[in-house]
């Protein structure tokens, strides 16, 4: 017994290093600058104040946060109208069928997210494969403005978060009892009721953890909105960025990285209220 | 079999730490990405035997990151530019510069020097300027385009590509109404804003990393971007164009310094008087086409007189900046 504790002591202690050193410490230190003011070199004045906090809700910030959550709502919104009926296909397929296919689904995933979100450029681009082809087949006249825009910046996030979404998704579309959909098959069910009244009730939590994944990054991911947003749009991660490089303000970086956690911290506890386990987040 | 592997090792390990040690001294440089072609480093290395650990970044803010964030006398020279100087020398960050050390400092061109930055070349001197311009696809666009103002023509919508700089663009909008590009005057910042939301619909993307790669796909035919980008685009595409707004534009100096604590002093001056010979400028300019503030022949089109009669410094403009940065975020 004593001998199996010092083992998991031994095992436990890099990753409560890890955590302390390079999680919460700079997280204290976040906190800690959020409360001081900003001299007019991009110093730090250790002076207590608020005003950071007040700061953020100046109608300007308060817009940046309402495009960011309607960027990141729609992104999560697509990734779950594709990974609804991507899960309910693979329920009848083999066991082999659907390992395959949920492998394929990660493997883009092992390269770099800057590289594939730069790929993407190929594709979009005025001049790029979708534009031409779409013309070469006499479907449009006109290129279209697929990226540059807002929505470039969703379907580079619905690609990019698409796994988080389908990985909880499709597990919780597995599990449904086959017998559940059969008894509502002889009872008359149609396939929407069938999605609506088993379906999605049995499947909801799965889509919540799912969401809170794909929505959580998608108001961060700065790279994606200067990358096919073409620096038009400004969503929180940039804002955050911003402070800390050119407008030189840490303070008012940190207040809105604070507060960026505090929402994230919401949305867990609507999660929980509604019925979520949080082992369910971080168990996939 | 173990012993050939561990005898192996060893060799390995024997012929990594020779290479290393052949130099009889060591120079730590810090340098913009992409700014000194790497067979000018291999010369330097060769002629004086002095090996140059080569660290690079990619903004000013960066580069003030990691000098007051690392331990003195780690890093000996390092390029900051114009406005950066200026605050490395309130913070105590810089020496002084003995001017006497540097016999090829004659080369430098008097225009270049006495900068508002630095008054008098204390601290630093020149390494390569550049300035902001247009450059036009003629082969789409053939109206007269000479203001910022004609950017605002509705003809454009979509279809200018600007650097994501807010200094820089809020400065042009400064110039474009009339003002000092580091006007702090809030009244005046509103007319910038306006002017810049009036020209919203007609921008297609902010870029700093290459806002040449538009031109060269034909995503967007107008652009305001630094020279040196400007002339890599046309050496690509001859149909563009390169205009100098007639209202004036940024310039920006990047220039050698010594950091505060430098352990390498006298190699630090070997590099920098180096740098400043007129054929090892020429060959910088050669494959990065700035500005050389040297007395040699510029690849660069732009004339040294119209760079500095119509250009503009970036300066530090204190806490004004929050207002500079909300701006920013309510134009975009």
């Amino acid at each position: 017994m004593k001998k199996n504790n010092l083992f998991k002591f031994i095992c436990l202690t890099p990753v409560i290093v890890y955590a302390i050193l390079l999680i919460l410490l700079p997280l204290v230190y976040i906190l800690f600058l959020s409360f001081c003011e900003s001299d007019s070199y991009g110093g730090i004045i250790y002076h207590f104040t608020l005003s950071n906090y007040f700061t953020i809700f100046d109608i300007t910030y308060v817009k940046i946060f309402l495009k960011s959550s309607l960027i990141a709502l729609s992104s999560t919104f697509l990734c779950i109208l594709i990974s609804y009926p991507f899960s309910i296909f693979l329920r009848d397929k083999s066991e082999k069928t659907r390992n395959l296919m949920i492998k394929l689904v990660m493997v883009p995933f092992l390269t770099n997210s800057l590289i594939r979100t730069y790929g993407w450029i190929v594709l979009l681009r005025k001049t790029g494969i979708i534009n031409s082809a779409l013309i070469n087949l006499n479907i449009i006249d006109h290129p279209l403005n697929l990226m540059y825009n807002n929505l470039g910046i969703v379907i580079g996030m619905t690609y990019t978060l698409l796994p988080f979404m389908i990985l909880p998704v499709s597990s919780a579309v597995f599990k449904i009892d086959q017998s559940l959909i059969e008894a509502a098959r002889d009872l008359g069910a149609g396939p929407i009721s069938i999605f609506r009244k088993i379906i999605v009730p049995e499947t909801i939590s799965g889509v919540f953890n799912g969401s809170l994944m794909v929505f959580i990054p998608a108001i961060g991911y700065f790279f994606i909105a200067d990358i096919l947003g073409g620096g038009k749009a400004m969503i929180i991660g940039n804002l955050i960025k911003n402070q800390f490089l050119t407008a030189r303000n840490w303070p008012l970086g940190s207040a809105i990285s604070i507060f960026l956690i505090i929402v994230t911290f919401g949305l867990v506890q609507i999660y929980k209220k509604l019925g979520g386990k949080l082992d369910d987040l971080g168990g996939m | 079999m173990k012993k050939v592997i561990v005898l192996m090792i060893v060799i390995f390990l024997l012929s990594g730490c020779s290479s290393g040690s052949s130099y009889k001294g060591v120079v730590n440089v810090l340098n913009w990405t992409s700014y000194i072609p790497d067979n000018v480093i291999k010369d330097f290395e060769d002629e004086y035997n002095i090996k140059v650990n080569y660290g690079t970044y990619s903004s000013n803010e960066e580069l003030l990151a990691k000098i007051s964030s690392s331990k003195e006398g780690t890093y000996d020279v390092i390029f900051p530019s114009d406005y950066m100087v200026e605050l490395l020398i309130s913070k105590g960050l810089l020496q002084k510069i003995d001017k006497n050390k540097l016999s090829n400092s004659v080369n430098v061109d008097r225009t270049f020097l006495n900068q508002t930055y630095d008054m008098s070349n204390d601290y630093s001197l020149p390494f390569l300027s550049t300035i902001v311009v247009m450059a036009v696809n003629r082969n789409h666009l053939k109206d007269n385009i000479s203001s910022y103002n004609d950017l605002l023509n509705e003809k454009y919508k979509n279809n200018i590509v600007l650097i994501d700089d807010q200094r820089i663009i809020i400065g042009m909008a400064l110039l474009a109404k009339g003002y000092d590009m580091n006007d702090t005057n809030i009244y005046h910042l509103d007319e910038a804003k306006e002017w810049l939301l009036d020209l919203k619909d007609n921008v297609k993307a902010y870029d700093s990393d290459s806002p040449k790669t538009f031109f060269i796909t034909e995503e967007a035919d107008i652009g305001i971007m630094w020279h040196a980008e400007a002339e890599i685009a046309k050496e690509e595409n001859p149909n563009i164009e390169i205009i100098y707004p007639s209202e004036g534009h940024a310039i920006s100096t990047d220039n050698y310094t010594i950091v505060k604590g430098a352990k390498n002093i006298n190699n630090a001056y070997l590099f920098i008087n180096y740098l400043m010979r007129k054929e090892v400028a020429l060959k910088i300019t050669e494959e990065y086409p700035y500005i050389s503030p040297l007395k040699i022949t510029q690849k660069s089109k732009v004339s040294v007189d119209h760079v500095f009669s119509k250009g503009f410094y970036v300066k530090n403009i204190g806490l004004d900046i929050k207002n500079y940065d909300k701006l920013w975020a309510d134009i975009k």
